[in-house]
């Protein structure tokens, strides 16, 4: 499902025009692909955190472009909390587009329960699909992993028409036993080695012999 | 044994400025949930140690914690009572530099909630102002 985002053309490029926009409420965005020329673009910040909410990875741009575009790349302020900047890439219905789609644990795993610990390798995999068929999520079971057992990435059940981009031969999730850690040994130095001091200390030893 | 360099170029150096934001090790990378700063400060290597020690003894054997920073950086002090001059202190500990938005501490393959829990407990400790983060999936 796509949702529908208005976007606003922007004359003006640069970091004072983008953070004058941004104040407005508006955050930057540049439209590209198929070959045609780029065009930059702003949209206003809650219509596109709508969109992020919704977990639409193809947008239905209105306004200034009527286009369908993917989200391929969003810049986030330095807590996550905000938007900077979108990177909106053309696509048709036919295209066969990358996407990172994260990795979903579903059920209960075996090993788990036998006091492993399962660890996810690979939080999100590469998959290649037509825009429609971008998934949400990508579920791993792991109802039958064991201690020692781990799940691959030609083992995740794809949706109809997707390949996946990642080698398959990834891992993806992974039980493994809690190891006792070793404790360390008391005997560590006070202090770290300093560069090049062991050396010449050693060259004024020899010196003086 | 608290975090520490295993060799350096330099046993001292000097305080400098916090300045800016993090551009870097800001995203929950490993885990799922994070502790992310939102204030400047250092983060000695024994409250890292103790942050370590008080998630780990919080989840048992459950999920994974992962430490994201440290502590590069020695801190001198002079000895008290001691006269102005006669040089720098010597090392008296390693801190961490922590710019607002550092992820601190990393949490996988526990609820929301035991994270949620878990982390509470870590703040206490933690000499700068926190919050709790979430992956991010775009």
């Amino acid at each position: 499902m796509s949702d529908s985002l208005e976007v606003v053309t922007r004359p003006a490029t640069g970091t004072r025009e983008s953070r004058r926009l941004r104040r407005q409420g508006m955050v930057p965005a540049i439209l590209y692909g198929h070959g045609e020329k780029c065009v930059d673009l702003a949209a206003r910040r809650e219509a596109l955190e709508l969109v992020i909410r919704h977990g639409s990875r193809v947008v239905d741009l209105t306004g200034a472009v009527t286009e369908s575009a993917l989200i391929r790349e969003l810049q986030w302020d330095t807590y996550g909390l905000e938007p900077i900047h979108v990177d909106l890439l053309r696509v048709s219905k036919t295209d066969r587009v990358k996407v990172k789609v994260p990795v979903d644990l579903r059920g209960e795993a075996p090993g788990h329960r036998a006091g492993g610990t399962v660890n996810i390798v690979l939080h999100e995999i590469e998959i290649e699909c037509t825009p429609d068929q971008i998934p949400d999520k990508i579920h791993a079971q792991v109802g039958g992993l064991e201690v020692g057992g781990v799940i691959k990435v030609h083992d995740l059940e794809l949706p109809a028409g997707a390949v996946a981009v990642t080698d398959g031969d990834e891992p993806v999730v992974s039980c493994t036993m809690a190891g006792v850690k070793a404790e360390e040994a008391a005997a560590a130095p006070a202090e770290p080695e300093v560069i090049g001091r062991k050396a010449a200390d050693e060259g004024k030893g020899e010196a003086e012999e | 044994m608290a975090l520490m360099p295993k060799r350096v170029k330099h046993r001292k150096s000097q305080r400098g400025r916090i300045r800016g934001d993090a551009t870097r090790g800001n995203r929950v990378v490993f885990g799922d949930f994070g502790l992310q700063a939102e204030q400047p400060g250092w983060l000695p290597a024994a409250t890292i140690e103790a942050g370590r020690i008080a998630a780990q003894q919080y989840l048992r054997t459950e999920g994974r914690l992962y430490v994201r920073v440290f502590p590069h950086k020695s801190v001198t002090s002079i000895p008290l009572e001691t006269r102005m001059g006669k040089g720098k202190g010597e090392p008296e500990y390693w801190a961490a530099v922590i710019k607002p938005g550092t992820i601190l501490y990393e949490i996988g393959g526990v609820s929301e909630d035991a994270a949620r829990l878990c982390f509470a407990r870590l703040a206490h400790k933690m000499p700068v102002r926190v919050r709790f983060v979430k992956r991010r999936v775009m």
